[in-house]
């Protein structure tokens, strides 16, 4: 699943990038406009070593790092484990794994974001599915979205998965906040950019129709035979 | 936040459709779940985003529907009906920590008769997820619902000298809250205090002793706004979140603050009756003043990819409460309102205009871009790795990241990165090792009679160096049990031996150009001694591999023999794939004889090999051991090794002189290890 995401945005000419599972507080969180102040911070379950070094809650922080290392233009790829301080059982997992893109280079707008994205969805669950935008918030990017595609089981007819609403929430995104841009040591009045982030077991959950996260963690034979 | 669609209506003329309204309110992002009939009302259970404190109410969600309705917003009018002598006179009010406290607004309300609330005030509260308590406690929630805006009604008489003051406790203060807990509190917590002590911990709860009860007469109200980070110190120190902590972290509006007052002032007269007394109380040391900012139309271009006009970006900011006015032809300047503190920036004004155009109505375009020039070769080097695995049989796992520390202890000699909050003691260290999570994804399959396993994971593990500081090694882990071959027609069954688990980590070494790459016995102290190995590059280990210790594997209840190699990627993986290239074969007859050799028993068959290949002759094109025995003619501390040699010439065929000539050769270069012709 991780490979088949790559590589739609290797084809599309971004760059894979790394980063530490254990993180400090800056990267996981200041730089990122989440400060320890304000409310958003509990948006994170986080698990801590101490006050200043965490597990990292979400890709992110290879955002800030990547600024630093490259500049701008920037597009790259961020596939990673992560962890969240979450009981395990069938959808939760206290480690899990996302991907996150980001895009900075001079004239990138929301336009790019969502035909970029359509693009990828396309390519991954198929040409006939749509998506939708809407308003959402994180604390690091401005405008924020959360992208739904239409339902890959009922087609958008309404079922038990998409909760009769035709549309399965996907996937976070926005245009990178100027204060973010700022913190990775570009300028936001010449650059612009866009992130999405995406949990890789939830996407492979439903593409695959697996009904329990923890299987992908408990090296059953008989589960990994199947793929 | 719970929204009932009848409440809306008394401020926007919106239709009872739920299902419409569920979709207009996701789509504006004010992301809506689900809704529930609750008897002639809908209720929409409405996910409000930490930076919108003020759509934590009707009124602010109606301001939404208005403006993306484009249809009026009704104003909250009140007007209070006061009698007899001032409030000052009956109650004083001080703020003694400004900081923390910008604004707190009192009103006395004298003669109430605290009772029951009346049935249609019972069922909003009930329809939004409240408990209704008495009236006075009732319409406090319930304009908290409506405007937003926290409230607290005070016993009057409870208050000692009738007199408030806004104040950091003192250390080791005590106070017991509304909830029943008695809390000892720290200068951190800003409490409302009477003459003498704290009666309520301020924006969180108020106190038992000062709370509205059956023979309360008179009633000090509070409509307040407290500090937004220090309200979340304090309910985060005391573990107690509340409704009111709920928006005062999130930023409350300053100037809602008197006339959330009065909205409660009025209804209270309503319900419970009583005189109000004349005037506000109202201390705003400091009258907040926002920054104006500046938006530019080239702005909203350059970000959104999309020309909005004029008319429409002055609709929304009106109808959202900002006050634009425009600057030539450049944009706006526009006066954000006090209840949207979460709009500071160009860019928040950029995001209402999207929010209310509507993302759906924003264009799209897909733009590949030229990909970088140096391309990063790791992933294609795990790729192959993976490819080649899957090819030998083994499948990919992934293991947890968090153990037991005591047990990943075992495996591997350093100091583990330990968790401060874990979820519990099986998990509460980062691994040093992946090989204890390899024994029990081979437990789990041999509990389940599942006995032939290959698995492999590609994994991290963590330490902290002597400077303190975390670290993270790439591992590639293998680990198989089981049958190298089931019983069948054909042959008997076989089992997996070391052999085989040395060929797969040689075919995995050989993916790469290595230099000088050693096979040496004996891996690690948790192997079989006699059963183990590594392969070492420039003088350290790469991999390291073999039988898990039978005590272990009892300890792990595994009923099989277990094989396992763990591989260093931090260092494999900065060598080169192996590069192919073509080489032209010999045309001419390959000659093979075979040696029976004598081989002291401290020579291992590396040694042999390393010294055939340390000739480099060209003519040898390969040899290998084809049986080893013990015993017999055989001197003592000594094996018998036969070994097959091929050679064969590119140049010309080989006369049975020259063959001979080589295999003297061979001999001479063996015979310093002390290996002999058998005779």
């Amino acid at each position: 699943m991780q490979r088949e995401i790559e590589d739609i945005f290797l084809n599309l000419g971004f760059r894979i990038e790394d980063g530490p599972e254990i993180e400090t507080t800056y990267y996981n969180f200041d730089a990122l406009n989440i400060p320890e102040s304000h409310p958003s911070r509990d948006d994170w379950d986080t698990l801590y070593i101490n006050s200043t070094i965490v597990l990292r809650t979400h890709t992110s922080p290879v955002q800030i790092r990547s600024m630093e290392k490259y500049g701008s233009p920037l597009h790259i790829i961020i596939p990673g484990k992560c962890y969240r301080h979450d009981n395990p059982d069938a959808s939760h997992s206290p480690m899990f794994h996302q991907i996150e893109g980001l895009a900075i280079d001079r004239d990138i707008t929301f336009a790019d974001l969502k035909g970029t994205l359509d693009f990828f969805a396309k390519k991954l669950f198929g040409e006939k599915i749509r998506t939708r935008f809407q308003p959402s918030f994180f604390p690091f990017t401005e405008p924020s979205g959360e992208v739904s595609i239409s339902c890959i089981f009922c087609g958008g007819e309404g079922c038990r998965v998409c909760k009769q609403s035709g549309w399965i929430e996907v996937m976070g995104c926005g245009m990178v906040h100027p204060q973010v841009l700022r913190n990775g040591g570009i300028d936001p009045e010449k650059y612009s950019g866009w992130a999405f982030g995406l949990g890789v077991d939830r996407f492979a959950m439903m593409k695959y129709d697996i009904n329990d996260i923890q299987l992908f963690f408990q090296s059953d034979i008989r589960f990994l035979r199947q793929f | 936040m719970k929204i009932s669609i009848n409440w809306l209506k008394e401020f926007v003329d919106v239709a009872s459709d739920p299902r419409q309204l569920k979709s207009d309110l996701t789509m504006i992002g004010l992301n809506t779940e689900s809704f529930v009939q609750v008897g002639d009302d809908w209720v929409l259970d409405v996910e409000v985003t930490t930076n919108r404190p003020d759509c934590l109410s009707h009124y602010g969600v109606a301001r939404e529907l208005a403006t993306l309705y484009r249809l009026p917003l009704k104003r909250v009018e009140v007007v209070v009906k006061e009698a007899g002598a001032p409030a000052l006179a009956a109650a004083t009010i001080e703020i003694a920590d400004p900081d923390l406290c910008a604004r707190y607004c009192g009103r006395v309300v004298q003669g109430v008769e605290v009772g029951p609330s009346p049935e249609w005030l019972v069922k909003r509260l009930e329809a939004v997820g409240q408990r209704s308590i008495n009236n006075v406690a009732d319409v406090t929630n319930y304009v908290l619902m409506e405007l937003g805006h926290p409230l607290h009604a005070f016993d009057l008489s409870r208050l000692n000298q009738r007199k408030i003051i806004v104040r950091r406790a003192k250390p080791g203060e005590p106070l017991q809250t509304l909830d029943g807990v008695a809390r000892t509190l720290n200068p951190e917590n800003l409490v409302i205090a009477d003459g003498e002590r704290p009666v309520a911990l301020a924006g969180v709860m108020g106190g038992q002793e000062s709370a509205i009860s059956s023979s309360t007469r008179s009633v000090l109200l509070e409509s307040a706004w407290f500090e937004p980070v220090s309200i979340r110190r304090t309910s985060k120190s005391q573990g107690l979140h509340t409704e009111a902590s709920h928006r005062f972290e999130r930023g409350t509006d300053i100037e809602m603050a008197p006339l959330a007052l009065d909205r409660t002032t009025v209804l209270i007269q309503e319900l419970a009756g009583g005189e109000v007394l004349r005037g506000m109380i109202d201390v705003y040391p400091r009258p907040t003043h926002r920054q104006d900012l500046v938006l530019r139309r080239s702005e909203i271009v350059r970000i959104l990819g999309a020309e909005v006009s004029w008319e429409d970006v002055e609709r929304i900011f009106r109808g959202l409460g900002f006050q634009p006015e425009r600057r030539g032809v450049e944009g706006w300047r526009v006066s954000p309102p006090t209840f949207r503190l979460d709009v500071s920036r160009e860019i928040d004004l950029v995001e209402e205009v999207a929010r209310h155009i509507g993302y759906d109505r924003l264009p799209a375009r897909v733009r590949p871009v030229l990909p970088p020039v140096e391309r990063d070769t790791t992933r294609d080097k795990s790729q192959t790795l993976s490819s080649l695995l899957v090819a030998m049989g083994y499948h990919e796992i992934i293991t947890p990241s968090m153990v037991d520390p005591a047990e990943s202890e075992r495996f591997a000699n350093c100091t583990p990165v330990v968790l401060a909050n874990p979820l519990s003691q099986d998990a509460s260290a980062m691994r040093t090792s992946a090989v204890p999570s390899m024994l029990r994804a081979i437990g789990w399959n041999l509990d389940r009679d599942l006995g032939d396993v290959k698995l492999f994971e590609f994994g991290k593990t963590y330490n902290m160096n002597s400077q303190g500081t975390p670290e993270e090694r790439r591992v590639l882990m293998l680990g198989c049990t089981g049958h190298r071959r089931p019983a069948s027609i054909y042959d008997n069954e076989a089992n997996l031996d070391f052999f085989d688990l040395k060929g797969d980590v040689e075919a995995i070494m050989d993916a790469f150009e290595l230099p000088n790459l050693n096979f040496e016995p004996s891996g690690a102290p948790y192997y079989e001694e006699g059963l183990s190995g590594r392969s070492s590059l420039q003088g350290a280990p790469v991999a390291v591999f073999g039988a898990l210790r039978q005590d272990l594997g009892r300890e792990y209840k595994l009923r099989q023999a277990v094989w396992m190699a763990e591989i260093d990627l931090e260092r494999l993986l900065d060598f080169p794939q192996r590069s192919r290239k073509f080489e032209p074969f010999s045309k001419y007859p390959v000659v093979e004889r075979d040696f029976s050799l004598v081989v002291p028993d401290a020579v291992p068959y590396s040694h042999v090999s390393a010294a055939i290949a340390g000739l480099a002759l060209e003519e040898i094109r390969g040899f290998r051991a084809v049986d080893h025995f013990r015993g017999g003619a055989i001197p003592a501390q000594h094996y018998s090794l036969l070994l097959r040699v091929t050679f064969q010439s590119k140049a010309h065929t080989l006369t049975s002189e020259q063959v001979a000539a080589l295999g003297a050769q061979l001999l001479a270069a063996l015979e310093p290890l002390g290996i002999s012709l058998r005779g």
